[in-house]
């Protein structure tokens, strides 16, 4: 999991829509399963956030129960390096997908924009900007309904678009 | 590698250019607006 960021690990954290003490349990309901020893919740609860933030590194151990739940949490795929980087890879998408803004609010946006005197772009740029924003978003929408039926999940529930 | 996993991997990349292309929008949009914060100048009281 070299490849893997801090800020994905918060990122993925939050699109599954998991707080610290969440993530914290999972960490510690993986060990579990596995038959592993972890640090105490309290404990899991204070490094969490310092492994997102950068400010030191999970241990091997860690790093591979984040990859069992990874795993476990997108479904279906198979395990291995390869498989590990997609889920990675799937994982990170998502959750940028989650980030964005819904119509309404590209919209309001291009409405803001509009309003503004002086703009480097004519109205017609900047509603074709906004337009484009929401074909892509759409786009998304489908892209995201396309992996949930691919995956199995029940997951695009809590995806936006 | 199977045919699902390489549809997958598929799908992922156009969900993350797609995803790109609205991220793209969206920052050229709210550059639009920011572009706009520039104090402005003083008047020259004299």
């Amino acid at each position: 999991m070299t490849d893997v960021t801090n800020e994905t690990l918060r990122r993925w954290r939050q699109s599954q829509g998991w707080d610290v003490p969440r993530m914290a349990r999972e960490l510690r309901k993986a060990a579990r399963d596995s038959g592993e020893d972890v640090a105490a919740h309290h404990g899991l609860v204070k490094m969490i956030p310092q492994w997102e933030r950068g400010n030191r590194a999970p241990r091997e151990r860690y790093r591979l129960l984040y990859l069992k739940i990874f795993t476990d949490a997108l479904g279906g795929l198979p395990h291995g390096m390869d498989a590990v980087d997609l889920v990675l890879r799937l994982a990170e998408v998502r959750s940028r997908a989650a980030s964005l803004p819904g119509p309404g609010q590209i919209r309001a946006l291009e409405g803001a924009a509009l309003a503004k005197p002086g703009q480097t772009m004519t109205p017609a740029e900047i509603r074709a900007l906004a337009e484009q924003a929401i074909a892509h978003l759409h786009q998304v929408a489908g892209k995201l309904a396309e992996l949930s039926a691919l995956l199995g999940d029940d997951q695009a529930g809590q995806d936006k678009p | 590698m199977n045919a699902r996993d390489d549809k997958i991997r598929q799908v992922v990349a156009e969900l993350d250019a797609h995803v790109a292309e609205v991220e793209a929008s969206v920052a050229a949009l709210k550059a639009l607006l920011a572009s706009d914060e520039v104090p402005a100048e003083e008047e020259d009281p004299s």
